[in-house]
């Protein structure tokens, strides 16, 4: 039921104590070592990702605090909890963009497959190519679309027109974007709509094919009807690609996820199947939060 | 308790309307400041062209004065400068100063040229001096535009055609033979009387031959003439002025051909210098005795070729006239003779000159003083003839004439005129026209200068003062035409500005390409991969108070570091340039050494490459030495270049004449460049921090790396941002003067700097410059007074230039910022 390096069992039955709860969230205010809660079930499952005992430093401010946490393959897994507790974070350590800030310094490891993400000597830019991203905001490049869907495999120096095309039209179709941009290919990316925009990035991010998707936050700044299509497309992809979603929006969380994480200060406190963590959670701390009673 | 309502509709600064009307009439004072020097420099640029009315004011003394009318200006009188007025406008003077202390007049201000005879081209007549202040306009004043001495006005009085024999082709080659004749006069006495009798013959035939078969001579005498009627002299002019432009455009491509001689031979000259550095002989100095040999001898000989031409040539005309015949034979024989005692000592002197001083040469310099010597025997015998030639033009061109009456008093009265009042015309008794100037109250009738000119010094000619509008627009459009496209007369003052625009032009562009790739590339560091921290800080408002130093540093910077260190290196090495080179042994332990440093910086920048955050301290301090090594191997290969022994310059032959070792294009283009670097890279930093970083995330996100990102998304979005850069570098380069000065602008080039001939861009030579020449002219010319009307005119050019380049790249601007537009949500 409990793993991480734990010091001390906790019994199920103290876990929900209302006492033992407000010394959880104090204790991980204190800057205690507290172990987080992973379920069984997601154990069973065969990883894609395993984050292990990853911590994260900006400058001297310690952002991550030894997170380790399987992600399922072939499944998606949302990332929830209050703000600035590292979600991004770590999303972002996973393809390894927190290398572009200077301060942030890193202990521990994730393995991707069987290959380290951290180890010295790792080729950073193969490694993003096995991981797709889409940003919070959607950013298309300032090129066509066609351009945009086909730029992971234009910087690998792919010329051919048939293979560009047909990875065009598939990654577009992936995201369930291209009966409504297939007869302008080559206008620009930035005359769609926000909704179609991001989807765009979805697109481009699936183009090269990657081993993980790495979703943060892609429906913030959208509206209802374009967050919906997007959430539908998710849905699709969940299968195909293994999913690691950032959100804030607990609704989205238990709708497109299969496992849910709740972080808070930067530990890890519980993972668990979606279904499990919001209706009956092991920890009384994860069910406040989804219930909205704190954060 | 007082509430906001209370205030509110009283407090004005509350509304915010007093600082509408602040801000307001700040916006009014800046648009009105650049209307007016817009206005200001249309209004002045665009009218010194237009032709204007020539008109002449009668003077209190009985005198006159014309001119074209320009303003009418302020004049004060005060009791102090009545002295200084003549004579008889003192007591008008006075009578109207009256008990005031100050008086104020005007005075009118007149284009009167003439210069050649009246000394001066503008004059300030006071109204106090005219005798009525409304003028004559005299319908038949011509105005002339001439290559030399600046504007005419005048009173075509004739125009004359005067043919002379020396102008026929033919000529030199018949006279040839009969000037030289005497010097075969036979000895024995008997042969003498013969010899004189075939002397006349020849004479005589010479006489009759004119005007018969290709011989247009006779036909030409016959058409000398004179024309006094107006409208016959416009006939001619228009004739004589076809003709003119034919010989004209013939003497010029014949000076052209003298100067590319010259040229040729000074190349030859610069060869010779050349092979003597190399094969560290002494040619030089005895090299001008055997071209001095060769060029007699090539004069000589064209000479002869001459003499037997016309020799030849009386031989044809002589026919089967069996008297004449076996005496020009003769003739040809001794001439044989004589060219041969007169060229062979020459011919001995020049081998004797060869064996001795270049036999014992080494093959190269053999053939490089041996090319020089054939160049000028060939150049000495062309350039005989070229000189026949262009002296014949000349006395074509100096054969048609035109003299005017000029409106300047020549002392002399004209008597019995009783008609008219103002320029009055009367022939006199043989035949001859004179003009007259006769006030209105008829007094006496001044007669008026004489001037005589060339038809071909007549640039334009038009009578001003009965042009219509649409002659007006005419004049005025060739006016522009010659402006814009022809080439300076009179040291700027009239004439074109192309080379003006040209050097300007080609500098400028050459300015954008020197300084577009070194203020990206900085700028791009400086964002892109400098680490943040108080040194770039430093370097980067160091950056921007560059921007601020006066241009005149940068043109000190750029005669002492370009034109003297770079130029002189590049011309004659690293002496020239002022260093002095370490020996042999020196050098090449310097270099053993800068190459092992390398050597070792690359090693450690192999060894400590990787990922910043994933670096021990001890890589950390691998990597900063491997930094200090490639510092010293950079500072070690400059030391290297400047210290070297075995270089010698480029242009070492040339010396002591500098090619790049003085102002000139090139270098004026790399200052300008230097002093618009700082305009570039703040505007390309600012571009590349407008990039928004989620563009720069998504492309690491889809594994792009650092370069890629830079080259596919950073650098095309900031695109339109640096070209708003070369935008304002290019507007400041462009009108920029002050450096121009000193590293390379001169007020009158012969030559452009691009042009149609071998290698086409000449980066060496000086150029004339826009904004230089508006300086020069206005204030540095001994004419500035003639000039100030150009001065606005070439400001209008100017503006126009750097205009038309701004606009250029504001088009490029748009047309790139229309693809990045984007219509989020």
């Amino acid at each position: 039921m409990v793993t991480g390096e734990a010091t001390q069992e906790i019994p199920k039955q103290s876990v929900l104590e209302k006492g033992y709860r407000l010394d959880r969230l104090k204790a991980i205010a204190d800057g205690k070592t507290v172990e987080s809660v992973v379920h069984e079930d997601v154990l069973a499952a065969e990883p894609v990702l395993r984050i292990d005992r990853f911590s994260l430093f900006y400058g001297r401010k310690q952002a991550l605090h030894s997170i380790t946490m399987p992600i399922a393959k072939g499944q998606v897994t949302a990332l929830i909890g209050p703000s600035g507790c590292g979600k991004s974070t770590l999303l972002r350590s996973v393809n390894r963009m927190n290398d572009l800030i200077d301060s942030v310094r890193i202990e521990g490891d994730m393995r991707l497959g069987n290959d380290s993400i951290f180890a010295p000597g790792v080729d950073v830019i193969q490694l993003r190519k096995r991981m797709g991203m889409v940003f919070q905001k959607p950013n298309p490049f300032p090129m066509s679309i066609f351009e945009n869907v086909v730029y992971p495999l234009r910087i690998d120096g792919e010329r051919n027109k048939n293979k560009l095309m047909e990875v065009c039209e598939n990654s577009l179709r992936g995201a369930a974007l291209w009966e409504e941009v297939k007869d302008r290919l080559h206008e620009s990316g930035l005359g769609l709509s926000g909704g179609q925009q991001q989807r765009l990035c979805i697109a481009r991010a699936i183009a090269s094919d990657p081993e993980v998707l790495l979703l943060d936050e892609p429906c913030s700044a959208l509206d209802p009807i374009a967050t919906g299509k997007i959430e539908d497309l998710i849905d699709g992809l969940k299968g195909n690609y293994s999913i690691l979603i950032v959100t804030h929006n607990m609704q989205q969380a238990s709708r497109v996820s299969s496992h849910t994480a709740f972080m808070y200060l930067g530990r890890l406190v519980e993972l668990g199947k979606t279904s499990t963590i919001f209706t009956k959670p092991l920890l009384r701390e994860t069910e406040d939060y989804i219930t909205g009673r704190f954060g | 308790m007082k509430t906001r309502s209370d205030s509110n509709g009283k407090s004005l600064i509350a509304q915010g309307e007093p600082m509408v009307w602040l801000a307001g009439g700040m916006f009014a004072i800046a648009c009105a400041m650049i209307v007016s020097l817009l206005g200001l420099i249309l209004c002045q640029g665009l009218s010194t062209l237009w032709p204007k009315p020539y008109v002449v004011f009668p003077l209190e003394d009985g005198n006159f004065v014309g001119g074209e009318w320009i303003a009418n200006q302020r004049y004060s009188i005060s009791k102090d400068s009545i002295d200084e007025l003549p004579e008889q406008a003192r007591e008008k003077a006075s009578r109207l100063l009256g008990d005031r202390s100050l008086l104020v007049s005007d005075q009118v201000y007149l284009r009167t040229g003439n210069f050649d005879v009246g000394n001066r081209h503008f004059t300030y007549v006071p109204t106090i001096l005219l005798s009525s202040e409304k003028p004559v306009i005299p319908k038949d004043i011509w105005l002339v535009e001439r290559l030399e001495w600046g504007v005419l006005f005048g009173l075509p009085i004739r125009i004359e055609r005067n043919v002379a024999p020396e102008m026929d082709p033919g000529f030199a080659k018949k006279q040839l033979l009969l000037q030289q004749i005497d010097r075969f006069r036979p000895e024995d006495v008997a042969d003498q009387q013969n010899f004189d009798a075939i002397t006349t013959k020849l004479r005589d035939m010479a006489e009759r031959s004119s005007g018969t078969g290709s011989d247009t001579l006779k036909k030409d005498i016959e058409q000398s003439f004179v024309a006094t009627e107006p409208n016959e002299i416009q006939r001619q002019l228009i004739d004589s002025e076809s003709r003119m432009r034919g010989v004209q455009s013939e003497i010029e491509h014949l000076k052209d051909r003298l100067g590319e001689l010259d040229g040729r031979l000074a190349r030859a000259r610069i060869h010779v210098r050349k092979a003597e550095l190399r094969d560290k002989t002494d040619l030089l100095s005895s090299l001008d005795d055997g071209i001095e040999l060769a060029t007699s001898l090539g004069g000589i000989e064209q000479q002869w070729r001459d003499f037997n031409d016309s020799l030849a040539f009386w031989t044809a005309q002589a026919g089967d006239e069996s008297t004449v015949q076996p005496w020009l034979k003769r003739i040809a024989e001794q001439a044989k003779v004589e060219a041969k005692q007169e060229l062979e000592p020459i011919a001995e002197a020049l081998q004797e000159w060869k064996n001795t001083s270049i036999a014992p040469l080494p093959p190269q310099s053999k053939n490089a003083v041996e090319e020089a010597i054939r160049l000028a025997q060939e150049a000495s015998a062309s350039q005989a003839s070229i000189n026949a030639e262009i002296s014949r033009l000349e006395s074509i061109r100096s054969s048609e004439q035109l003299t005017f009456a000029i409106p300047i008093s020549d002392g002399s009265q004209l008597e019995g005129v009783s008609e008219g009042v103002g320029f009055v015309r009367q022939s006199q008794s043989d035949g001859s026209i004179r003009y007259g100037w006769r006030p209105s109250d008829g007094s006496k009738v001044q007669g008026l200068t004489e001037k005589t000119i060339l038809v071909a010094d007549i640039v334009r000619w038009f009578q001003p003062n009965q042009l219509s509008l649409v002659g007006k627009a005419r004049v005025y459009l060739s006016r522009w035409i010659e402006f814009l496209f022809g080439s300076p007369r009179e040291a700027g003052v009239e004439g074109g500005f192309f080379p003006a625009i040209w050097g300007t032009v080609v500098m400028t562009l050459l300015m954008s390409l020197a300084v577009m790739p070194f203020g990206v590339m900085a700028a791009l560091y400086m964002r892109e991969y400098a680490k943040p921290g108080w040194i770039l800080s430093l370097i980067r408002i160091s950056i921007n108070n560059l921007a601020g130093v006066p241009s005149i540093v940068y043109g000190v910077f750029g005669l002492a570091f370009f034109c003297y260190t770079i130029g002189g290196y590049v011309d004659g090495g690293p002496v020239k340039a002022g260093f002095t080179p370490w020996p042999a042994t020196t050098w090449f332990l310097a270099c053993a050494l800068t190459v092992l440093v390398g050597t070792v910086a690359f090693v450690l920048a192999f060894l400590c490459s990787g990922s910043p955050t994933q670096q021990s301290p001890f890589a950390k301090r691998l990597s900063s030495i491997s930094g200090l090594c490639w510092l010293f191997c950079l500072l070690g290969f400059f030391a290297l270049l400047i210290k070297t022994p075995f270089f010698e310059g480029f242009y070492q032959a040339s010396l002591p004449n500098p090619t790049f070792g003085k102002g000139c294009l090139l270098w004026a283009s790399m200052t300008l460049a230097l002093l618009t670097l700082p305009v570039v890279i703040v505007a390309t930093e600012e571009a590349l921090a407008a990039v928004p970083n989620s563009l720069r995330e998504g492309s690491y996100a889809c594994g792009a790396g650092k370069w890629q990102t830079l080259q596919r998304i950073v650098l095309p979005y900031a695109r339109p941002g640096i070209i708003t850069g070369f935008i304002l570098a290019m507007a400041r380069g462009a009108g920029e003067v002050a450096p121009m000065m000193l590293v390379g602008a001169i007020p009158l080039a012969m030559e452009l700097p691009l042009d149609r001939e071998f290698p086409f861009f000449h980066g060496s030579r000086s150029f004339m410059h826009l904004g230089f020449q508006i300086f020069s002219l206005g204030f540095q010319s001994q004419n500035s007074e003639a000039a100030k009307p150009m001065v606005f005119t070439a400001t209008l050019l100017l503006l126009t230039i750097v205009t038309l380049l701004n606009v250029a790249a504001i088009w490029l601007r748009a047309r790139l910022r229309k693809r990045f537009q984007s219509s989020q949500f």
